[in-house]
């Protein structure tokens, strides 16, 4: 209609979009003690402090023990849960997979109070199993959407040809049912663990300082003392998600996307 | 029959570990949030005798004789310091002058083992307010913190009345939660709803870089967008060098810390929910609707707002409310980004939970977010169950 | 024809809520017989073939293969080969694992497999194209490896739904042929699914129209064809011209029977009825012949051309006769005739048919 406003403001949009990400990146690089352009000159130092300084090493080894757990915990409860639920469609069901998504909504902070107290009393608060329990409440929608999703995607009559070549029903889950919704499951795996790498609040509310994460030391830095250190974890954090989002592509392209459609990550 | 039964509970087996799992891990923790909300246990606990007498006094003078004794045998039964402490905290929150009046008391009953007369130890004793004080707080249950939530408390007469100005700032917190939130929603709207209309007037590549960018910033770490705009707003940041080289201001115009910061920052990290939805919405459109509009003559901002606005008006609905939704229980980046005065009520329960201990006002707090937050999702949830009716 | 049949449905009901769908059906059908079921959408014909392969319980009814009941026997231990309208193809798996699916199952040697899948491929003329996924084919090799992998476990019985249905003309028939020459050289029993009268009547031994969860007619393509019973049959497969008449007499199945003019006409009728019974003449265009004159046609009556289209092979002629309106197909080869133009027309006794209405 207007067509250089419209490709201005869609430029300025992406830049607005992208810059800030872009803007963070190399001061992962800065020989300076500042997070401040100019960059004075290149450096690893930074990079190198996130290993080699026990508080950020402890915080990484943290959030890949509790990242991983969740990983397991979330994928295997999500998935056998769509596993279960996707051949129902009554009110029951309805309302059950409301109740699986709900974690996404209610506000982090709200059941960062609640699993406190109540992580207290079961005397699982401090613990690496109280963090991992947590973050798998929240990181366990995403699985159940995604593995859904794909279960969805599945033909069911290439489930009943299964059974009619002589499949049994387990080796029908086995050979057919699994490897079809496995983009879904890896989808939601990884979606879980980037979950749990993110989470600062519930965190904040139920972890000892045993298990200081690399977000929840992120978060403190900034508040307490700025340092380059958070643009190399930054730096870390994004490199981290490109490379989970090329993995995901693969393996949707691996697992013949246009026999499935799904829900979840990336570009489609 | 077992043909029946059989793939029934073969589901509620496959179904039943997350339910077991989000009862016990979600929604326990949630009613226990909520039970802190109401759960007054420590004069109840502690001065179990008085409580007991509290609760038949019909509230008259003078003071039952009775009542008195319970007080001083409690005061004597307790032994441990920090649960005195904690009962005297308590009491001293509803009614200042409790501490001294209890320290007196408390030295006084030390002193003998025989009977004690408390108004001979303190006038105060003889005055009926402060056994009030004491009763209504020996009930296990109370709703002073969900009063004092929405800034409301009781009188003397145990009659709900509005808390003054200065005893809490809870609703302004309220107010100001929904103007961030609202503010963020109107700048998503602004930005997110030409955006979608640009993406979906798009086509092939220039689509897919496009979604891209929307996408991109959705699967980075909301930590790291956060620090992102922490980086660029500060006063040696990218915007006010660019600004001061550009010889626009001499002075870094204050960005971080400040209001400002935390819109642009939550407009950030919310806009990919709002330009989504109304993407959505548009692909289902014919691509040709706005042509025939002005084919049959109107003008493209008369077509724009007869044809299009109307038809995207569902996707931007649930763009609204899912932006909205969301930045109300937002945490870190005004936690990060904004000043005090830009706290929202998730850092304030956080406040009550992590620093000051007090669960009761914690979970009070928490009860009027998580209404809040279900509110708009039952509405959201019920503009998307039509979205699907209608397509 | 052998004595027992090889698959029998008795009284085989299936009901979905408040729906019947399959209502109190019997069919048999015996070894190596291939048999289509023929009949508009929702009569329940997918729902039978179902239940057959065991994807379906029976509401009522049992369901016998080789004379044993299968009711309780799951879709696997069956030994039935499903081809499906869309082939339901493994999509994560290459045409080979695809074919050797059923062989693994059943714990067939390495070897073996090997052979076996590349004996099929031939067989289904699709040599080369083992590596290939699914999504690589195209719709008729997609069909083709469908079949095999069908075909390679050599399953007591072969049910497809509408294989054919998503393929265009050509493909179509040249499938239409390998099937029946597949289901020739390897004696298989065959249970057919189809929308497609013409692909029943060319392919079938036996043709099972249904309707509304019944069998309204069981027999083979001609008997369908030529001697249609109900009326629901005869409009279904072809098209004819249905004239109300009245049963006058007749013996065995020659009888004659007054139409409302009060013409006495000759026909045949598969039951012998009371003088005056109001039934239905059905009469197919391509047995209406045309003449000038009323020499030489039986049962001729005057009639007048209304419209004539060209149809490439042949004509269509809608006619009048005493105020009915016919349509006729006559052969190109005829002198033109144009509309308006008074003619006789007639038929066989042999081609005119009584039908209950
Ligand atoms: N699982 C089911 N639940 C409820 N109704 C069903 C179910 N399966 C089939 N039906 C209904 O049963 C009727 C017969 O279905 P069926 O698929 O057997 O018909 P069909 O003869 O194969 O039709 P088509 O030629 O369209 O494939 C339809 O009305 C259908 O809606
Ligand atoms: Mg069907």
């Amino acid at each position: 209609m207007f067509p250089t406003v419209k490709k201005a403001f869609g430029i300025l949009v992406m830049l607005f979009l992208i810059a800030p990400l872009a803007a963070i990146l190399p001061l992962a690089f800065t020989s300076s003690a500042l997070l401040t352009y100019p960059v004075p000159e290149w450096s690893m130092r930074w990079l190198t402090e996130l290993v080699t300084e026990p508080v950020w090493r402890r915080s990484i080894a943290n959030s890949l023990i509790i990242g991983g757990g969740t990983t397991v915990l979330a994928t295997t409860l999500g998935t056998l849960a769509a596993l279960g639920l996707r051949r129902y469609s009554s009110l029951f069901a309805g309302v059950l997979k409301t109740f699986f998504l709900l974690p996404m909504v209610v506000p982090a902070v709200v059941l960062g109070v609640g699993m406190q107290v109540f992580f207290v009393h079961v005397g699982i608060a401090n613990s690496y199993l109280g963090v991992i329990v947590a973050h798998t409440v929240i990181a366990m929608p995403f699985v159940y959407v995604s593995v859904s999703g794909s279960l969805a995607g599945i033909d069911p009559r290439v489930e009943l040809a299964a059974a009619s070549l002589g499949a049994s029903p387990s080796t029908v889950l086995r050979t057919t049912t699994l490897p079809l919704s496995l983009s879904g499951i890896l989808s939601g795996a990884v979606m879980a663990f980037a979950t749990s790498l993110d989470e600062v609040i519930l965190t904040l509310f139920i972890a000892g300082p045993h298990q200081r994460t690399l977000a929840r030391q992120m978060f403190s830095t900034i508040r307490e003392n700025v340092s380059p250190a958070i643009a190399a974890a930054a730096f870390v954090f994004i490199v981290g998600t490109i490379l989970v989002a090329c993995l995901i592509m693969l393996v949707r392209m691996r697992t013949g996307g246009a026999m499935q459609k799904s829900v979840g990550p990336g570009i489609s | 029959m077992t043909a029946r039964l059989g793939p029934h509970l073969k589901a509620s087996a496959l179904v039943l570990p997350l339910v077991l799992f989000l009862a016990l891990f979600f929604v326990w923790p949630i009613i226990a949030m909520l039970k802190q909300s109401v759960s007054d246990p420590v004069v109840h606990n502690t001065l179990s005798q008085t409580s007991a007498i509290a609760a038949q006094w019909n509230g008259k003078a003078p003071v039952p004789a009775a009542l008195q004794d319970a007080l001083v045998a409690d005061i004597r039964a307790t032994t441990d310091r920090q649960e005195m402490g904690a009962v005297v905290r308590r009491l001293n929150s509803a009614k200042s002058g409790f501490r001294t009046l209890m320290r007196k008391t408390r030295r006084a009953i030390r002193k003998t083992d025989g009977p004690i007369n408390l108004g001979e130890v303190d006038k105060r004793w003889n005055e009926v307010a402060w056994w009030h004080t004491i009763a209504q707080a020996s009930s296990p249950y109370t709703d002073r913190y969900l009063l004092a939530a929405l800034d409301y408390g009781r009188d003397k007469h145990n009659q709900i009345v509005a808390l003054p100005e200065d005893a809490s700032a809870n609703r302004t917190i309220l107010a100001r939660t929904f103007v961030i939130s609202l503010s963020v929603m109107l700048s998503c709207l602004a930005i997110g709803l030409p955006f979608a209309m640009v993406i979906a007037s798009t086509s092939g590549w220039l689509r897919n870089v496009l979604l891209a960018a929307v996408l991109l910033p959705l699967w980075t770490s909301l930590l790291v967008r956060t620090t992102a705009w922490f980086i660029i707003l500060q006063n040696n940041g990218l915007i006010n060098s660019a600004l001061q080289a550009l010889g626009i201001t001499d002075q870094p115009i204050p960005l971080i810390f400040e209001r400002t910061g935390v819109i642009i920052a939550m407009t950030h990290v919310l806009l990919p929910f709002m330009v989504l939805p109304i993407y959505s919405v548009l692909l289902s459109m014919p691509g040709n609707l706005m042509q025939a509009a002005s084919s049959l003559g109107a003008h493209p901002i008369v077509a724009f707002l007869k044809v299009m606005l109307p038809l995207s008006a569902r996707g931007i609905a649930s763009g609204s409310l899912l932006v909205f939704m969301s930045s109300i229980g937002y945490y870190i980046t005004p936690a990060l980004i904004g000043g005090p005065s830009d706290q929202m009520i998730s850092s304030v329960i956080a406040f009550y939970a992590t620093e000051s201990a007090n669960w009761g006002m914690a979970g009070a707090l928490g009860l009027v977010l998580l209404s809040i937050t279900l509110l708009l999702y039952v509405v959201y949830g019920r503009l998307s169950a039509e979205k699907k009716g209608v397509a | 024809m052998t004595e027992q049949p090889y698959i029998e449905f008795r009284k085989v009901s299936k009901v979905f809520g408040s729906l019947t769908v399959v209502d109190h059906l019997d069919l048999t059908i015996n070894k190596g017989e291939f048999v289509s079921l023929l009949g508009p959408s929702g009569s329940g014909k997918t729902t039978l073939l179902m239940m057959l392969a065991g994807f379906e319980d029976p509401t009522a009814g049992d369901i016998l293969l080789g004379g044993s009941v299968l009711n309780r026997t799951p879709p696997y231990k069956r030994n039935m080969g499903v081809v499906f309208q869309n082939y339901a193809l493994f999509p994560h798996l290459s045409v080979a694992e695809n074919i050797a699916f059923p062989l693994k199952r059943r714990g067939v040697a390495k070897a073996e497999i090997a052979e076996r899948v590349n004996r099929v491929l031939e067989m289904v003329q699709l040599p080369d194209q083992s590596e290939k996924l699914p999504s690589q084919l195209s719709g008729g090799q997609q069909q083709r490896v469908a079949l095999a992998r069908t075909l390679v476990f050599e399953p007591n019985v072969v049910l497809m739904d509408e294989p054919l249905g998503a393929l265009d003309k050509n493909l179509r028939e040249q499938m239409q042929y390998d099937i029946r020459r597949l289901h020739r050289d390897l004696g298989l029993t065959i249970v057919f699914v189809t929308h497609d009268q013409s692909e029943a009547l060319t392919m079938s031994d036996r043709i099972a129209v249904f309707n509304h969860g019944k069998i309204e007619q069981i027999g083979t393509p001609q008997d369908i064809y030529d001697r249609p019973n109900t009326h629901f049959v005869a409009e279904f497969i072809g098209e004819t011209n249905l004239i109300p008449v009245k049963y006058r007499e007749g013996d065995h199945s020659r009888c004659s029977v007054t139409t409302k003019t009060g013409k006495d006409l000759e026909v045949t009728s598969p039951v012998t009825l009371f003088r005056g019974t109001e039934v239905l003449l059905s009469l197919r265009p391509e047995h209406i012949e045309l003449g000038d004159s009323a020499e030489g046609l039986e049962n001729a009556m005057p009639a007048r051309i209304s419209d004539v289209v060209y149809q490439g092979d042949h004509l269509r002629a809608d006619i009048e006769v005493d105020g009915t309106k016919l349509v006729a197909r006559l052969g190109r080869h005829l002198p033109p005739h144009d509309p308006g133009d008074e003619v006789f027309i007639g038929f066989r006794p042999q081609n005119a048919r009584v039908i209950l209405p």
